[in-house]
């Protein structure tokens, strides 16, 4: 694998209809990376990550994963290898195991009760769980759920949409705790939007501001 | 000045010439009337907001159904199958144009609906003339028919409505479904079902209490046209085999045809968020 970056935004603006969201916005993600997204609700942040997996066109702009277009790839493909974790954390109706089983049935994989065990010890959460109907767990537990159901697809990259604006600050830092051990074991690069600065500057490694484009933290170590 | 007299002639004529049980009607008609203003009360008080649909669809089913009345005979007569199938493609279209007005703020239900009854609907009924299950005269075919087109209609309206409303009201779960890369048909088959089945549920109430709870028109109309009771009631049970096939297989139509009016062909969901 080259050491280039997994996901490239070139240029990118968008507008619906008369309201232009940003303008002109870069970013480069490389795997081992964390980049938060901040700006002000309404500003465009969910959009931008829309953008990066195909599920929205931007007005102007060309969005590269592994060094091809996403317009040239297919986009099931593309998004099994660049998940959007969008921010309600979504659950399909039944189990546990039912919502981390669902990804895998739509591209024709299964896994064993061992392989979810492991996932979810991932995201620090137990094994006991994989019976619990889904819907009725905490904001913070399907949160990391919906983060399981991604990985078990082993995605290169991750985007998390405010993954703990719902949630209280013991959930937020299990969370983030979550998606900092992923860095290191999985290797891959993860945008993560979120509106509460002190957040990101725990734990990303920079911050770009979505409707300036500009930087507006960069962690040296 | 003559043809408007004669006209009127001819319109008094008819009316004498009426049977008195039709006077009877008529005066029923006006009656339930009273049943129409408590609904339509009812139905402003709650909210219901289908106050217009209920005058406009009592007038005009009123005229379509006299209309219909007044060549019913010929077209129970009708012996010719071309004739015969080409007035159930009348039929399907009609129901196709109807779910579409009766859903006018949802686009494509025509595009979708139309093929779906027709394909649902007609290929039931012509696989049940060629098996020889129903008889081939129109006084069989055209009202089983109109049964088998009218549920189709129902379960396709009910489809389309659910996908629709389902991509706003549960956006994110969708988007979510297709962020783990699923295809347009795989985030919304779970809708399709659930609308397929709730669809069928009023029929399979009927079915499940077939001769204790109901006892459908299909049925009491042939014994007053004079079936056998018994005869009656085999057909009975046919008709609802013939209306879960129709239902079941224009929902999965509509459903494939509907989606492209929801997706595009990246599988980005074009179906407006809710506010907008
Ligand atoms: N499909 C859409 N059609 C029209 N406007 C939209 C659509 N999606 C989002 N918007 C608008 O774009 C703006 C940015 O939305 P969003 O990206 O969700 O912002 P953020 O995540 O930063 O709160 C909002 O004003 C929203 O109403
Ligand atoms: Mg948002």
């Amino acid at each position: 694998m080259s050491s280039g970056p997994i996901l490239e935004m070139k240029g990118v603006s968008m507008s619906y209809g008369q309201r232009t969201l940003f303008k002109d916005f870069t970013l480069d993600l490389h795997r081992n990376e964390i980049i938060g997204i901040s700006g002000e609700s309404g500003s465009g942040k969910s959009t931008l990550l829309r953008i990066a997996v195909d599920l929205v066109t931007p007005t102007e702009g060309e969005i590269v994963f592994q060094g091809k277009d996403v317009k040239d790839w297919n986009p099931q493909e593309l998004r099994k290898c660049i998940i959007l974790v969008p921010q309600e954390a979504s659950m399909f109706p039944g189990t546990v195991r039912d919502n981390l089983l669902w990804g895998l049935k739509i591209h024709d994989q299964d896994a064993s009760d061992e392989e979810l065990e492991a996932i979810m010890e991932e995201v620090n959460l137990s094994g006991e769980y994989l019976d619990r109907v889904a819907e009725n767990l905490s904001g913070g537990e399907k949160q990391r759920i919906a983060i399981a159901r991604a990985l078990l697809l082993e995605p290169c990259g991750l985007l998390l949409d405010e993954p703990t604006s719902a949630l209280d600050e013991k959930s937020t830092l299990a969370v983030e705790k979550t998606v900092k051990g992923l860095l290191e074991s999985r290797d891959i690069g993860v945008l993560v939007v979120t509106h509460n600065r002190e957040q990101a500057e725990r734990f990303t490694d920079r911050v770009i501001e979505v409707t300036t484009g500009e930087e507006v933290y960069y962690n040296a170590d | 000045m003559q043809t408007d007299f004669d006209l009127f002639q001819a319109i008094l004529d008819f009316v004498q010439n009426l049977d008195p049980e039709v006077y009877d009607a008529a005066f029923s008609y006006a009656a339930a009337m009273v049943l129409l203003v408590g609904l339509i009360a009812l139905s402003r008080w709650q909210k219901i907001g289908i106050t217009e649909k209920l005058i406009i669809g009592t007038a005009r089913g009123t005229i379509q159904i006299i209309l219909m009345a007044l060549i019913l005979l010929e077209i129970f007569a009708l012996e010719n199958l071309v004739l015969i199938f080409g007035l159930l493609i009348f039929m399907a279209l009609f129901a196709a144009h109807t779910s579409r007005s009766n859903l006018d703020d949802i686009p494509g239900v025509f595009r979708a609906g139309a093929p779906a009854i027709l394909v649902g609907g007609l290929t039931v009924m012509v696989i049940s003339v060629l098996l020889g299950v129903v008889k081939p005269v129109g006084e069989y075919i055209i009202p089983m028919g109109g049964m088998v087109i009218g549920n189709a209609m129902g379960i396709n309206s009910l489809v389309m409505e659910r996908m629709w409303s389902n991509a706003q009201k549960q956006r994110s779960l969708m988007e979510t479904a297709l962020a783990l890369g699923a295809t347009p048909l795989q985030a919304t088959n779970m809708t399709i079902r659930e609308s397929i089945r709730s669809g069928l549920l009023p029929n399979l109430n009927r079915y499940a209490s077939l001769g204790i709870v109901s006892i459908p028109g299909l049925m009491s109309g042939m014994i007053i046209g004079g079936t056998p009771v018994l005869a009656a009631a085999l057909y009975q049970v046919i008709i609802f085999v013939m209306i879960f096939l129709a239902c079941i297989v224009s929902g999965l139509i509509a459903s494939r045809i509907f989606l492209q009016e929801m997706f595009n062909e990246r599988a980005q969901i074009t179906v407006p968020p809710p506010e907008a």
